[in-house]
C-alpha cells in the first residue's frame, strides 16, 4: 500500500473552485461573505495566475451582473454568495433566465434569516434558490455533500448551465464549504465538459428554437450574428411584444428546456435495502449524517434505506420514487425549520408517511436521525 | 461622415418618444457619432435601461441590443467589456443609455466603472424626473422643480454628476443639452475615449416636466447650468488608463493553466495505531497557530493512510479572542463530521479554555478522554483529570498548540512520531524548522 502523493486537505470551497477550472470558468466576479470568501480569493488568485479574469465588485449585485455581461459576450462566469448577498443577485439572476444566459451561482448557505449566523450552518435556503424567479420556473439547483461532490457538482453545474443557457446555482453549505478533508486530486473523475450550443449564420434568429424544449443556439456579443437580448417578455427575435402568440410561446420555452431534461439532471447516491421499511433521504451535509445513521440502525437489525439528493432541482422525482418503492415511511433530514425540501417531496410521494428531522444552528447528529426511525 | 436626416445606424422605425422628448434626439446623435467614427456595426452594443430610454433597442436594427434590469446596465456592460477586452478581441464598443432611474439605482455601478475606468461610454438622459411611471422626482431633480410628487418644487438640490466623477477620478465628462449641435461630436469623443466616459446630456421631459414647469430650452439651459455649473466637456484625463491595460500588465495573458508541480512520488505510509477514530477539539488564542498544529495533525494522518476532516472556529475578528480546531481521523471514509464525543481536547491557552467550556467539550468527552491543558491553566480543571504541561513556559506561545499535538501523539500512540516531522516539513512552509524544533522540544528524542 502507498500514499498517493496528490492526497491534500481541501475544502469544499476549494473544489468548487477546482471544479469551476475544470469547466473552463474564465470569468470570476464576487463580493467577500463568510462561508463563501474562500471561493472569491482562490478563484482571484488562480484566474489570475492564469491571465483569466478575476474582478472584485463593489456589492453582490454588481458581481452577478459582470459575470452575465461577461457571458452574454461568451465567457464561462462564476460568483459565489451566501444567503444576504444572493437575496440581492435575485433580480439579475431571473434577468439571466429569461436572456437564457448561461451563469453559475455558489450559494453557501449560513444560519439565517436576515445577518444570522456568518460562520455557523444551515440549508434554510433550498427554497429560496428554487423560488427566487417569478412565475414558475425550474432553476437547476446542486446540492454537495463532500469535497468532491463540490468539484463534481460544480463542474455540472456549468455543464447544464451551458447546455441550456440557463443560470444554475451550486447549493453548499458552511460545513461542507469550510471543513477540509483529505482529497486524492490526482484521482478526480474525468468529466466531460460541454459547451452551449453556438448559432450558425443559416436562419439565425435570436430565439431560435421550433420545439419549445430547443436550446436555441448562442451569439456573442461583438459577433457577426446580431444579438438581441432582454428581460422583458419578448418574441422569437428578442423583441419585447405584448399579446403575441410567440411571446407565449417563448415564455413557455424557458421552462420547457429545463423539465424536458428533468431525468438525465437526476444525480443521488444510493445505499438501498430492498425490503427497507423505511428510506431516510437527506442532502448537502446532513447527507452524511444520514447515512451514518442508516447504518447503524442496519447494525441494529433494522431494514432502512439511505438515499442522497445531488440534484434537488429538477426534483429527481424517479430517482426517489424508485428509492422509496414499498417503503411506507420516508424520513428527510435538513437544517431548517419546518422541512423545506420535505414539502417539496410530499407532492412526489403523496401515500408515504414523511416524517422530518429538523435542526437550526448546528449540523443534524447521526443519533437524531437513528431517533426518528 | 452620414449627418442626413435618417444617419446610418438608425432604422427607419419612428421614435417612439413623446413630441419634443430629447431621447429622440440623443439617439440621432448617437447614430451620426457611430456613423462618424465608421465603427462596424458588430462591434457596437448598446446597452439600454428601464424607462423611456429602454425603447431606444429597436430603433438600432444592425447593432447588438442588450436591454437590462433597471440600473444595471452600467454593471452589465462592464462585465461584457471586460471579457471582450481581456479574453476577447477588444473591438467592443458598448454604449450604455440610462436615465434618471438609471442614475439613480446605478449610481454604485457607475462610481465603480468610473473608478476601474472601464471603457464604455454612458449616455445619462437626465430629464429631471422618473419619466415612464409619471413624472416623479429623483435625485437629479433640481431644486424648486415642481415633479407628480413635488407638487409645491422639489426642495433638494440636484445630485452633481461631475462632482461624483471627480470623486472616481473619472477619465472623461460633458455636460451637454439635448438641442446642443456639438452633441454628436461629443459622443463621438466619449466614445473613443479609452477608458469610462460619462455624457449627461439635459433634456425636456414633454409628458410631465414641461407641464407641471413653465419650461422652455432657455430655462433647460439655465437649470443645466444652475450653482454654476458649465456646459461641455468637463473632465478629460488621458493619463488614467483603462482597467483592462492595468490588470493585463499585473495578469499577462497566458494559454491555459500554470503548469503543474511536478507530482511527488508515491510514499509508503507511516504506520499508525489507530484501531477506528479520533476526535480531537484543540483550543487556544487566535495568532497562536492553533490551525496550523490542526493542520500539522491532520497531514500526519494523511501520510499515515487514514482518513481524516479539519475544521476550524474562530470570532469574526480573526486576530483576537479564541481559535478552535477540530480534527477526527478514521480508518474508514468519515460520513459524519462532527465530534459529538471528543477523544481528546488540547488547550493551550485561557481563550480556549473558556471557548471549550461553552462548547461543553469537555462533559461530552467520552471515559477514555485525554485532555492536555497548559499548566497555566490546570487549576481551572477538576485535579487528577488533566494532563498538564509546560507548553507556553517552554515553547513559545505559538508554539504550545503544535506542543500539545506532539504530546498527544506520543501520549496514545495513534501516529507515528515521524510521520508528525513529516507533516511539518509539509505544511510548514518557511517556519517548518521552527515547529519541527518545537516537536522536538515538546516530545525530546523520539
Amino acid at each position: 500500500m502507498t500514499v498517493r502523493a496528490e492526497i491534500r486537505l481541501r475544502s469544499g470551497n476549494q473544489m468548487v473552485v477546482e471544479g469551476a477550472l475544470r469547466a473552463g470558468c474564465r470569468f470570476f466576479s464576487g463580493y467577500p461573505i463568510t462561508p463563501a470568501s474562500e471561493i472569491y480569493r482562490e478563484m482571484t488568485l488562480q484566474l489570475q495566475a492564469r491571465g483569466e479574469v478575476a474582478v472584485g465588485a463593489p456589492d453582490e449585485i454588481s458581481a452577478l451582473c459582470y459575470c452575465i455581461g461577461a457571458s452574454q459576450r461568451g465567457v464561462k462566469s462564476m460568483t459565489a454568495t451566501s444567503g444576504p448577498g444572493w437575496a440581492l443577485m435575485i433580480e439579475a439572476f431571473q434577468w439571466a433566465l429569461m436572456t437564457e444566459t448561461p451563469v453559475v451561482v455558489a450559494v453557501v448557505q449560513r444560519l439565517g434569516p436576515s445577518t444570522g449566523g456568518a460562520t455557523q450552518g444551515a440549508q434554510g435556503d433550498v427554497l429560496l434558490t428554487e423560488f427566487a424567479t417569478s412565475g414558475g420556473y425550474t432553476v437547476p439547483v446542486f446540492a454537495p455533500s463532500t469535497p468532491l461532490e463540490c468539484f463534481a457538482l460544480t463542474v455540472q453545474a456549468f455543464n447544464w448551465s451551458e447546455a441550456l443557457r440557463t443560470p444554475v446555482v451550486l447549493l453548499s453549505d458552511k460545513e461542507v464549504a469550510m471543513t477540509y478533508e483529505a482529497v486524492d486530486l490526482g484521482a478526480l473523475p474525468d468529466l466531460p465538459v460541454w459547451a452551449r450550443p453556438q448559432a450558425a449564420g443559416a436562419g439565425y434568429r435570436a430565439v431560435g428554437f421550433a420545439a419549445p424544449d430547443e436550446v436555441p443556439p448562442f451569439a456573442p456579443l461583438t459577433g457577426p450574428l446580431k444579438v438581441t437580448l432582454t428581460g422583458s417578455a419578448h418574441n422569437k427575435d428578442g423583441w419585447l411584444r405584448k399579446n403575441d402568440p410567440e411571446t407565449l410561446e417563448v415564455l413557455h420555452h424557458l421552462e420547457a428546456k429545463v423539465a424536458a431534461r428533468a431525468g438525465e439532471m437526476a444525480m443521488v447516491t444510493e445505499d438501498l435495502d430492498e425490503d427497507a421499511d423505511t428510506v431516510v433521504v437527506s442532502y448537502g451535509i446532513t447527507a452524511r449524517a444520514a447515512r451514518e445513521a442508516v447504518r447503524a440502525a442496519r447494525a441494529a437489525g433494522r431494514r432502512v434505506s439511505f438515499l442522497g439528493l445531488l440534484t434537488l432541482f429538477p426534483v429527481p422525482a424517479g430517482a426517489v420514487r424508485a428509492a422509496v418503492g414499498d417503503a411506507r415511511r420516508v424520513v428527510v433530514a435538513e437544517e431548517n425549520l419546518g422541512g423545506l425540501y420535505r414539502r417539496v417531496l410530499a407532492g412526489v410521494l403523496p401515500a408515504v408517511e414523511l416524517r422530518g428531522v429538523n435542526r437550526l444552528g448546528g449540523m443534524i447528529r447521526p443519533a437524531e436521525i437513528l431517533e426518528a426511525l | 461622415m452620414v449627418t442626413a436626416d435618417r444617419p446610418a445606424f438608425l432604422g427607419d422605425r419612428p421614435m417612439p418618444y413623446c413630441r419634443g422628448c430629447g431621447h429622440g434626439l440623443v439617439a440621432r446623435r448617437l447614430a451620426e457619432a457611430l456613423g462618424r467614427l465608421g465603427l462596424d456595426a458588430s462591434q457596437v452594443v448598446l446597452t439600454s435601461d428601464i424607462g423611456c430610454v429602454g425603447l431606444v433597442d429597436p430603433l438600432f436594427p444592425s447593432v447588438h441590443t442588450v436591454h437590462t434590469i433597471h440600473g444595471r446596465s452600467t454593471a452589465v456592460a462592464a462585465g461584457a467589456v471586460l471579457a471582450d477586452t481581456l479574453l476577447g478581441e477588444g473591438r467592443m464598443k458598448n454604449v450604455v443609455m440610462i436615465g434618471d432611474g438609471g442614475a439613480t439605482i446605478g449610481l454604485l455601478h457607475l462610481t465603480q466603472a468610473a473608478l476601474m475606468n472601464v471603457d464604455l461610454t454612458v449616455l445619462l438622459h437626465n430629464n429631471m424626473l422618473y419619466g415612464m411611471t409619471g413624472g416623479q422626482h429623483s435625485a437629479l431633480t433640481p431644486e424648486g422643480f415642481v415633479t407628480s410628487t413635488t407638487l409645491a418644487g422639489n426642495w433638494l438640490p440636484a445630485l452633481d454628476m461631475e462632482q461624483v466623477l471627480r470623486g472616481c477620478h473619472g477619465g472623461f465628462y460633458a455636460r451637454q443639452l439635448a438641442t446642443d449641435r456639438e452633441l454628436a461630436d461629443v459622443i463621438a469623443e466619449a466614445i473613443e475615449f479609452p477608458g469610462f466616459a460619462l455624457v449627461e446630456i439635459f433634456e425636456l421631459c414633454t409628458g410631465f416636466g414641461v407641464p407641471l414647469n413653465e419650461m422652455d430650452g432657455k430655462t433647460l439651459r439655465a437649470l443645466a447650468e444652475a450653482d454654476g455649473r458649465e456646459l461641455g466637456v468637463r473632465i478629460r484625463r488621458p493619463d488614467r488608463r483603462p482597467y483592462h491595460a492595468l490588470y493585463r500588465e499585473r495578469f499577462p495573458s497566458r494559454a491555459g493553466a500554470p503548469p503543474a508541480p511536478a507530482a511527488a512520488a508515491p510514499s509508503s505510509p507511516f504506520a499508525h495505531r489507530l484501531e477506528r477514530s479520533l476526535g480531537v477539539v484543540i483550543a487556544g488564542s487566535a495568532g497562536e497557530r492553533v490551525q496550523t498544529a490542526a493542520a500539522v495533525l491532520t497531514q500526519a494522518a494523511v501520510l499515515s493512510g487514514l482518513h481524516c476532516v479539519q475544521k476550524n472556529d474562530y470570532p469574526v475578528t480573526v486576530g483576537s479572542g479564541f481559535s478552535l480546531s477540530e480534527v477526527k481521523l478514521c480508518t474508514e471514509p468519515i460520513l459524519y463530521t462532527g465530534i459529538d464525543e471528543p477523544d481528546a481536547v488540547l488547550i493551550v491557552s485561557a481563550d480556549g479554555l473558556r471557548e471549550v467550556k461553552g462548547r461543553r467539550d469537555l462533559d461530552r468527552l467520552g471515559p477514555r478522554g485525554l485532555v492536555i491543558v497548559d499548566e497555566s491553566l490546570a487549576g481551572e480543571l477538576p485535579p487528577g483529570r488533566a494532563l498538564a504541561a509546560p507548553l507556553r513556559r517552554t515553547l513559545r506561545a505559538d508554539a504550545a498548540a503544535l506542543g500539545a499535538v506532539a504530546l498527544l501523539v506520543a501520549r496514545t500512540g495513534v501516529l507515528a512520531r515521524d510521520a508528525v516531522l513529516a507533516a511539518v516539513d509539509a505544511v510548514g512552509g518557511k517556519d517548518a524548522g521552527a515547529l519541527r524544533a518545537a516537536v522536538e522540544a515538546a516530545v525530546p528524542g523520539g
